[in-house]
């Protein structure tokens, strides 16, 4: 029995369960999301993550997969930044249809407190 | 030399076969999803962490098998604003007023039931057993799976005795200090959505680009 022969066994072995992931890309969102779940100060660091990883598919003309942008939209909100959250949910709400009806829903809750607190300021 | 073949040929044919009992999915192929709504999870475990892995790990083998997955984390920020903060709650909540919420076609439900590791004198096995199902907006249950995966770290150790119990303590203690549950729970996830000869079939972003 050759080397050759058993080599090329051995790397079937290898590759013969492999899942066939190769849709999207995801930039380490499920191990960042466990982080941040398990330590609450790693939230900052899915936010940056995420980030970094929405702008370069968008920079190279990639699908963003989906719930990332809206993800990203929920910690902006989190953080206190609702504008940006609209930002993202008004992107998750463009690349996949799916999510309109929550993602409208949320902009229009957005949308309809922002207004409210600039009537109040006036 | 040709023992070593016959090892790897032995191993090729039994590494990926499952149970060769396949369910109906006439159910779930007549509702066809084209999104699921992955809602915060059940945990029948004593471990607190272990709903934060398994939520973590679902969206990733669900999107890449072809479906719209609503983002878990926006998901549970939503169900806590409506009041519903246990995974308990949400699972007896009328699954088409859930749907109806988020505009969801179809919701999966997620129950662990054991996620445990057991000490032996030389090694640890970690066990996660999970429970999947899935139901359509209006009602209907559409697919469901178990899942129990056990996994022993390995000592390949071939030296003396006491080499191997050197090395199958330290193993041990590698492992109890921090059992590798990441990786054990993305392996459930894959073989329940992608490998099983029960996986749900392929959703719409799939078959899409294949054709």
């Amino acid at each position: 029995m050759s080397r050759t022969v058993l080599f090329v066994l051995f790397v079937i072995s290898l590759t013969g369960c492999a899942s066939n992931y190769g849709l999207y890309q995801w930039g380490g969102y499920e191990n960042d999301l466990y982080a941040a779940y398990k330590d609450t100060t790693q939230v900052e660091k899915l936010r940056v993550n995420l980030e970094a990883h929405t702008m370069l598919m968008e920079k190279n003309g990639q699908r963003v997969a989906p719930g990332l942008y809206a993800e990203l939209g929920t910690l902006y909100l989190q953080s206190g930044a609702p504008a940006k959250a609209i930002i993202m949910y008004k992107k998750e709400r463009d690349v996949w249809p799916e999510s309109k009806g929550l993602m409208t829903a949320l902009i229009q809750n957005l949308e309809r407190i922002q207004k409210t607190k600039q009537e109040v300021k006036i | 030399m040709k023992i070593l073949f016959w090892i790897f040929l032995f191993s090729l044919l039994t590494g990926c076969v499952s149970q060769p009992v396949k369910k109906d999915m006439s159910a779930f192929i007549a509702s066809a999803p084209r999104s699921i709504l992955v809602v915060p999870i059940v945990n029948k475990s004593l471990d607190v962490e272990a709903p934060n892995y398994v939520l973590a790990t679902l969206p990733m083998p669900l999107a890449e098998k072809g479906y719209y997955v609503f983002p878990v984390n926006t998901t549970k920020f939503v169900l806590e604003q409506e009041g519903y903060y246990e995974g308990d709650r949400i699972h007896n909540e009328p699954p088409a007023a859930l749907a109806k919420l988020f505009d969801a076609d179809a919701i999966l439900y997620v129950t662990i039931h054991r996620w445990d590791a057991q000490y032996a004198v030389f090694s640890t096995t970690v066990t996660v057993e999970l429970e999947y199902r899935m139901v359509y907006k209006d009602g209907t249950d559409i697919w469901n799976e178990k899942q129990k995966i056990a996994y022993t770290p390995q000592n390949n150790s071939s030296g003396s005795a006491l080499g191997s119990l050197i090395s199958a303590v330290i193993s041990a203690a590698v492992t109890r200090t921090a059992p590798d549950y990441m990786t054990l729970t993305q392996q459930a996830n894959r073989e329940v959505f992608l490998l099983s000869p029960n996986a749900p079939p392929d959703g719409p972003y799939k078959t899409a680009k294949i054709n």
